[in-house]
């Protein structure tokens, strides 16, 4: 007797009464939408009309008609699917991500409204050998980042070089007086790292900026695969993709290493249900097994971290943290901070918590420190940079900020310590106006900007009403830092949806793809 | 577990009670409308008495309606300023799940969000005004299915425990409520022999707690106040009877009790043996005499003041941070 055993004489009625079980609400439009989808199939196909941007470089064709071999396999599928059956496909994985509450929050949006990040269902290829490399080049990059902060906040050797200019590490708004001395357990400042990388036209890979404070979007590059996998099985099933699954752990491990014995008192701290990251915040607690905990949920009493539980106080002994650092603790930080948590630092600098990633690492990835990062990896590694990065103008150099402003309409320009795509102005793409709007900013706080000349990024099919076109991407792997370093297999791939757009970011227009990196095929 | 994380626990099922309870109302409600054809009875307004929102209803509409059902129905419904209706309800609900996520599963998320993603469609909507009553069931049968999910793919530890805690608590208060529509309809109960729109009554109050078949096994076929008030307060056996709730929350409360060391904060297991007690020492005669509409609103003013206590208990700062101040800041101690 098995699974199909029933009790005697039952097994006949029941079959009868499954099959005038009435459909539930709401299942009815389901199926009729199934029905009508079969009969409705076209095959017009996809990939034909299909034009790879001047000047760039595609991730899918070499040129028009000419598939790249890491992206036939895909072409070929999707081909045979046909456009219905995609858009089909679209809707549910949208639906998906609806039900899941797999959303950020739009700070402009006065509603206060959640979003779903828009999901292109086209995956980003990379082939095995491609890939190697990057691993390579991100873990020396994110180690003479992780040196380069050991260093700033004991010895400062590098200053007394003269390799980086001491005036823009210490003058940097993101430098932390307050932290300069203390030692991090372990030394380890870095323990999470995003790096962003774009490709130029000549598909080379170039390091566009660091993210070693709070980088986010993991949670979408997980689940991105499980959407993925759900609706496109068949699809993902031709290749050999290697699993990213393992990040949460991966992630407990490293945020754990400097504890003996690996600790059990580890907390994810978020700003609150109201910070536009808050799902990632709330999976990667899940998925760790962890409390999601917020400022008001810690108390420190006698430089000691407690999380305050239905059972009194208990110690916490690692933070892996989602605040900035101006609102980690009102009484060192920002006095008018509701976030943090007052004391934590004391609590840090006495060595009673680890902080994950470290207090003061905005100074690594200060845009303005950026340009001498190449610099950064041959001093304290004595190796020359494996991945390239972008030509960068720092305008507090005199000889450097005429040149910004006399080509404005060339570059790019940056404020060093914005995100999301904010700040910033893309020269050849704005107007008259906004260039000299931007021309009278650099002038009178030149230390905000950097300048660089417009990469052509990377463009891959993307769907599109009318089918796949072409949109610019970036790619953010994420990097790993405990007892070893360890890089996400891929990362999240930000797609710009708007035509000729280069900006990537989820609040302006952005969307993402399913990164695959292909394994070895076994020979 | 965290403090914020079990209130939001305990409040995540109060309110999603709530929603369970309004949809069982107004789906019994709509039918006994049809049963019971008497002027000058008001069938629409004794449940907005008895969910306690006369005041907002007031604010929100004229004397002239207020037995209206489409008006009721919408208020109960639909109205947002209302902090009692179904809206409101499923609104702090979801975000109570929303802050919580890592500690319910994933069905109960994707059942929860799904209910109110769809509470907020057109689907809904056009629901609502064509099949009213598959509104209703289904918005129940979506409660119901979370508990299911709850039961069979939460882990069953504190988390749990206090939405338990938080759904017994709730669901005695909202039996008296319902019991009490009576009274609101249609006057004091008294023992002698009451009229044929008293028993429609009843047994619409019945229906309203999912009891009308238990009730008839146990009541072998008697039909009375009394004998309903008896059963829905006092039936250990089912599991929509105020004692059977209580029975509940001492249950989880007791789970949710900090073991091995001597307990200071026991105001919530205090309080809320004394109303067990009190009401087990109670014998339906007496009750009756006192009147069932003081003896209801006692037992809902005392869930309310457990619900208080295990806030004190459990949710609040633990008396340690209370006194703890934290030193103004002078100069940061550094590591050698």
């Amino acid at each position: 007797m098995g699974w199909c055993s029933v009790r005697r004489g039952e097994l006949a009625q029941r079959t009868a009464m499954a099959l005038v079980t009435p459909l539930r609400v709401g299942h009815e439009d389901m199926a009729k939408k199934l029905s009508a989808k079969k009969v409705a199939r076209v095959s017009e196909p996809i990939f034909t009309g299909y034009k790879p941007l001047v000047a760039t470089y595609d991730e899918y064709f070499a040129e028009a008609g000419k598939v790249r071999p890491q992206a036939s396999t895909v072409v070929q599928h999707l081909e045979g699917l046909g456009r219905d059956e995609i858009r089909g496909r679209m809707r549910v994985a949208h639906a998906s991500f609806l039900e899941g509450g797999i959303t950020f929050s739009v700070y402009s949006d006065a509603r206060g409204g959640e979003r779903v990040f828009p999901f292109d269902p086209l995956p980003r290829v990379i082939d095995p050998a491609e890939w190697r490399f990057l691993d390579r080049g991100l873990k020396q990059r994110v180690e003479a980042l992780n040196s380069f902060l050991g260093d700033i906040y004991s010895k400062q050797q590098i200053l007394r070089d003269k390799k980086v200019p001491a005036a823009i590490v210490l003058g940097s708004p993101v430098y932390r007086r307050e932290v300069q001395g203390i030692r991090p357990r372990n030394g380890n400042y870095i323990y999470v790292a995003g790096i962003d990388l774009v490709r130029d036209q000549h598909g080379t890979y170039r390091v566009l900026e660091d993210n070693v404070r709070v980088p986010s979007g993991v949670s979408y590059v997980l689940e991105n695969r499980i959407v993925m996998k759900k609706t496109f099985p068949r699809l993902f099933d031709r290749h050999n993709v290697v699993p990213v699954e393992e990040y949460p752990n991966r992630l407990r491990r490293a945020v754990t290493s400097a504890i003996a014995g690996g600790g059990t008192n580890l907390v994810v701290l978020t700003p609150g249900v109201f910070n536009s990251a808050y799902f990632e915040h709330s999976f990667l607690a899940r998925r760790m097994g962890c409390d999601l905990v917020e400022g008001r949920d810690l108390v420190v009493i006698k430089k000691r971290v407690y999380a305050k539980t239905t059972r009194g106080l208990q110690p916490v002994d690692s933070i892996y943290r989602r605040i900035d650092d101006d609102f980690l603790d009102p009484q060192l930080f920002r006095k008018d901070s509701m976030l943090g948590v007052p004391g934590l630092v004391e609590a840090y600098a006495r060595g009673n918590v680890v902080l994950a990633n470290g207090i003061g690492n905005g100074v690594a990835d200060d845009k303005a420190i950026y340009p001498f990062v190449p610099d950064i990896i041959r001093y304290y590694l004595n190796e020359e940079p494996i991945l390239e990065q972008v030509p960068t103008y720092i305008c507090e150099r005199k000889a450097e900020r005429k040149h910004t402003v006399e080509n404005i309409d060339k570059l790019v320009v940056k404020a060093v310590n914005e995100a999301g795509g904010y700040g910033m102005l893309v020269g050849p793409k704005a107007n008259k106006q906004q260039r000299a709007e931007f021309v009278r900013k650099v002038n009178a706080n030149p230390r905000n900007y950097i300048a660089q000349p417009l990469v052509e990024l990377s463009a891959c099919p993307t769907w599109t009403p009318r089918g796949p076109a072409p949109r610019r991407l970036d790619l953010r792997p994420f990097v790993l830092r405990g007892n070893d370093t360890w890089v996400l297999p891929g990362g999240l791939t930000r797609v710009a949806l708007v035509r000729g757009s280069y900006v990537v970011n989820s609040s302006q227009g952005g969307g993402s793809k399913d990164t695959w990196v292909l394994e070895n095929t076994k020979s | 577990m965290i403090s914020r994380v079990a209130e939001s626990a305990f409040w995540l099922a109060r309110y999603l009670e709530r929603v369970e309870d309004l949809a069982r109302i107004l789906y019994v409600n709509v039918n006994f409308v049809l049963d019971v054809n008497l002027d000058g009875v008001p069938r629409w307004w004794p449940l907005v008495l008895a969910v306690g929102a006369e005041k907002e209803f007031r604010a929100n509409t004229t004397r002239a309606n207020r037995d209206d059902g489409e008006t009721v129905q919408q208020f109960l419904c639909w109205d947002r300023e209302h902090p009692g209706s179904i809206a409101s309800s499923l609104d702090r609900a979801r975000e109570n799940a929303r802050t919580i996520r890592e500690t319910i599963s994933l069905e109960m998320w994707e059942t929860l969000n799904g209910l109110l993603l769809w509470f907020n469609s057109a689907e809904g909507r056009r629901l609502y005004q064509r099949e009213r009553y598959e509104f209703y069931q289904y918005l129940r049968d979506q409660c119901v299915l979370f508990q299911g999910f709850a039961l069979e793919t939460m882990l069953q530890s504190e988390g749990y425990h206090f939405m338990r805690l938080g759904t017994s608590l709730e669901r005695a208060a909202q039996i008296a409520r319902i019991l009490d529509v009576k009274y609101h309809a249609l006057g004091p109960t008294g023992r002698s022999i009451e009229w044929p729109r008293e028993i429609a009554q009843w047994q619409a109050i019945l229906r309203s707690c999912s009891a009308i078949e238990p009730y008839f096994k146990v009541a072998q076929g008697e039909l009375s106040g009394q004998r309903v008030a008896e059963f829905l307060l006092f039936e250990k056996e089912f599991p929509h009877s105020v004692t059977r709730a209580l029975d509940q929350a001492q249950k989880f409360l007791n789970l949710v009790r900090p073991r091995g060391k001597a307990v200071k904060n026991e105001r919530s297991v205090t309080a809320l043996n004394d109303l067990r007690d009190q009401l087990d020492a109670m014998s339906m005669d007496e009750m009756m005499r006192r009147g069932l509409h003081k003896t209801l609103l006692w037992i809902i003013a005392s869930v309310e003041d457990v619900c208080s206590a295990v806030q004190q208990d459990y949710f609040l700062a633990p008396p340690q941070v209370r006194r703890h101040r934290t030193a103004p800041w002078r100069k940061l101690t550094r590591t050698a």
